[in-house]
This record gives structure tokens, sequence and C-alpha cells, in this order.
């Protein structure tokens, strides 16, 4: 039995470390299953903190709005107000930040978020995290993880939600570039701004360029994936931020756009990586989550906690005994936990 | 008495309830061409107030060649070509958001299937139990 045991732990090193890699995962599982109703809130906080300080960092006109309470306590509403309420309060202190620098700016940036909501995210409106989640990655560099995800997790239509995030992000780049034009604040050239503020929008080469990319990323990712092959994913990965370095990098020859293709490269290698992270922990994982229900009938007042059964059990160590001369080893069928 | 079958079906059926079916059962409540119409004639407002927004901002990214040029521009001719635009715009808007809203209502009363032959079920135990 000894022996039999020392073989399993001799297992090649590859396999050995998978299976440890495995096992993680179920236990990740296991805790998100337990502890949900804490974990949800949790999430929502950093999510809406670590945007709301991106977007002070980035973008801070407003002096009211970077002092470090004030976005703790939205935060802290943000995370128990649901998904979209930060995408509301992250527009909200952006338009803010907008309008301490250039009323015009503001009043731009505001009709285009009207315009993407009343056009596209009235449709779906899940979607418009990824409005969100763009700029953020932007702003960390690593915004190319996003068409793989949507690529991997979405349908074609994606590509709608990823060019609305690209633009979003490309439009208030361009207000923090030009800031020292937009800030004068001169009555007469009023109305010039505005032409400012659109050109940004219009003739922003490095957006379309961006924009193309994206989408052709999405499709790709989205086709291979969908693809009968082995390891479907992982080439889906790695052909999207392929794909993606190649067309920003014509873009760039073609329209002179100024986005670093080194940074494009090294970007793209850090989202495969962490696109490969996320497939394995997150989106093969099923999450499903411990439910509390409460209904009725005509005697009683039911409260249900529904915990969904482990599928996948953490694997406990079994031996089975070929020596079967002692009876108690017989008794127990052949099998014994040590 | 608890019936542990009744519970679990039970059970089933709120958790639908509260999430993927609580969507589902709002758009049970109308009839197909109801439901459809009155999102298109959401989709037709939207679709307005976003010409309206293009206009201002087409108006307010050269205001003064716009000042100069409304008074050499036969109106007439100017409102007639906006008018068009719209009501391409509107139209085009309109179709893709009557196959979006269809698509959706046909998928909605699928998923309402499996939940109406769970009431069905439900009301059968009821039946046996209160034969009993």
């Amino acid at each position: 039995m000894k022996k039999k045991a020392e073989n399993k732990r001799r297992l090649p090193e590859g396999i050995g470390m998978m299976k440890n890699i495995l096992v993680l995962k179920e236990h990740i599982r296991n805790f998100y299953g337990k502890y949900e109703i804490y974990l949800t809130p949790i999430f929502k906080f950093l999510l809406a903190l670590l945007s709301l300080l991106l977007i002070n960092g980035a973008w801070g006109y407003m002096e009211k709005l970077k002092s470090f309470p004030v976005v703790l306590v939205v935060a802290l509403m943000c995370s128990f107000l649901p998904m979209n309420c930060i995408i509301l309060f992250a527009a909200g202190f952006m338009l803010l930040h907008l309008y301490a620098l250039s009323v015009e700016a503001a009043v731009v940036v505001f009709a285009v978020f009207l315009l993407m909501f009343l056009l596209y995210f009235r449709f779906a409106p899940k979607d418009t995290l990824v409005v969100l989640f763009l700029p953020m990655c932007f702003l960390m560099k690593i915004p190319y993880i996003i068409p793989i995800a949507m690529g991997l997790l979405g349908s074609p239509v994606a590509v709608v939600s990823v060019s609305c995030g690209v633009m979003v992000y490309y439009i208030l780049a361009y207000i923090a570039e030009n800031q020292a034009t937009l800030g004068v604040t001169d009555v007469e050239n009023g109305m010039q701004k505005f032409k400012v503020v659109i050109d940004g929008l219009l003739n922003n080469k490095a957006m379309l360029v961006t924009v193309a990319a994206f989408a052709v990323t999405v499709i790709l990712v989205y086709t291979i994936r969908r693809m009968s092959i082995n390891h479907s994913w992982t080439v889906a990965i790695i052909a999207g931020a392929l794909a993606n370095v190649v067309i920003l990098l014509f873009g760039d020859l073609i329209f002179n756009t100024n986005i670093s293709i080194a940074g494009a490269v090294i970007g793209s290698v850090i989202s495969v990586g962490i696109a490969k992270l996320l497939q394995f922990f997150v989106f093969n994982v099923d999450y499903s989550r411990t439910e509390l229900v409460q209904f009725e009938d005509d005697e009683y007042y039911y409260y249900v906690k529904a915990v969904p059964k482990i599928t996948l059990a953490t694997p406990e160590k079994s031996v089975k005994r070929i020596n079967t001369q002692r009876k108690a080893s017989a008794k127990s069928g052949g099998r014994t936990r040590y | 008495m608890l019936n542990e079958e009744r519970i679990k079906l039970m059970t089933r059926m709120a958790s639908y309830e509260e999430r993927e079916g609580k969507k589902n059962l709002a758009i049970g409540s109308y009839f197909r061409s109801d439901y459809i119409s009155l999102q298109v004639l959401k989709s037709v407002i939207c679709a307005t107030i976003t010409f309206a927004i293009l206009c201002g901002a087409a108006v307010l990214y050269d205001f003064e060649l716009f000042m100069q040029d409304i008074y050499k521009e036969d109106l007439l001719i100017s409102g007639k070509k906006i008018l068009i635009f719209y009501v391409a715009f509107i139209a085009i808007y309109a179709v893709i958001s009557y196959i979006v809203y269809s698509y959706r209502y046909n998928r909605a009363k699928k998923s309402l299937r499996q939940y109406y032959s769970n009431l069905k079920q439900l009301s059968v135990l009821y039946e046996e139990e209160s034969r009993k």
C-alpha cells in the first residue's frame, strides 16, 4: 500500500502542478460559493474605488472631488448599489471634472454618453461595464485584454460596446492633451471650443485605428473560440492578440498615429497572460451561487437556502488495497482513506 | 405536511422568478404585438432625441458658418433634406429594434414554457396531497 502511495506522489512535476492548480481553483470556487454575500460588495467597492482613483488621477480638474473621503464614501455606496451605479458615478465624476475645466468639453462628452446610451446601451445594459473598464485598462496600459475577453465571453455584438469604450477614452485623452486651450475662460472663443472638442472626436486617427483593431480582435477571438479545434480558447487568445498588434502597427505606418508599438507588444503579452488566468479561474468556472429564496404556501412560510452541490470534488486520496488478506479491509469494500 | 419534492420544485421556481425569470415574466405579461410596438415606440423616441442632439452638435460645431449660411440657403430645401435624413434614421433604427425585441420576446416565451410546466406539476402535487 505504501509503495502505491509513493508511486502516486511521484507524478511528473507538470501534472502534479496542474493538479494543484485545479485543486486551488476548486477551493476558490468553494470559498466564493460560501462567502458570496460578502465578496460581491467587496469586489464592487474595490472596482468603484479603483475607477474613481484612476479618473481623479488622470482628469482631476475639480479639487473637491479629489479628496479621498469623497471617493471613499462614493465607493462604499457603490458596494451595495447595483453594478451599473458604479458606471453612473464614474460618468458623473468624469463630467464634473470636465465641467471644472471647460463647460464645452463637459457638454460634448455628456452628449456622447447620452448618444451611446440612447442608441446602444438601452438594448444591452450589461455591456455598459465595458465602457468603464476600457478607459481604466487604457490608463493601466493593458486595454488589449478587453477585446480578447469580450471575444471569449460575448458575441460579435460586443464590437459596439468595445468601440464605444475606445471612443470614450480617446475623447477624454484628447481633452487632457488640450487642457491648456480648453481651460482658458474666454467668452468669445466659447464656440471655438466646441469645434476643438468635436474635431478631437471625429478626426482622431489613433482612435479609428484602435477601434478597427479591437473590432477585428473581438470577431477573430469569437470565431476561433467557437471552432471545434483543440485548445480553441488558447489559440483564440493568441491569434487575437497578434491580430491586434499587427493592425495597430499597420495603422501606425499608414496614418502615423503615434501609437506606441513597443507598448502595444508588451501590453499584449501581459494581456495574453491575464486572459489565460481569467480563462482558467473565471470564464470556465461555474460560480453557481448559494441562493436564499423565500416563498409561501397556504400552510407555511419557506426560507430556503439552496447550496449548490460540488460536482468536481477536491480529490480525496484513496488507495485500493490489493492485499485482501485482512478481514477489515474486505469489509470496507476494498477501499480506504488515509 | 412538508413535502420535500414540492419544496424542491418551489425553490427552483422561486430562484427562477428572482433571477432570469424576472425579466421574462414581465415580458410574458404582454401580448406579442403590444410588447414589440411599445418597445419600437420607445426606440423611435430615443432616436428622435439622438437626432436632435446630432443636429445641435452640427450647429454648434461651426456656429458662425451656420449663422452666415442660414440667410443664404433656401430653408424649405434644407428642411426637406433634414426631414429625409430623419425619416431614414428613424426607419433603420425602428427596424433594428423590431428585430431585437421580437427575438427577445420569443426567447422569453420559450424560457417561460418550462416555468409554466413547473407550475402545472406543482398543482398536480398539491392535488395528490389533498387526496391523501
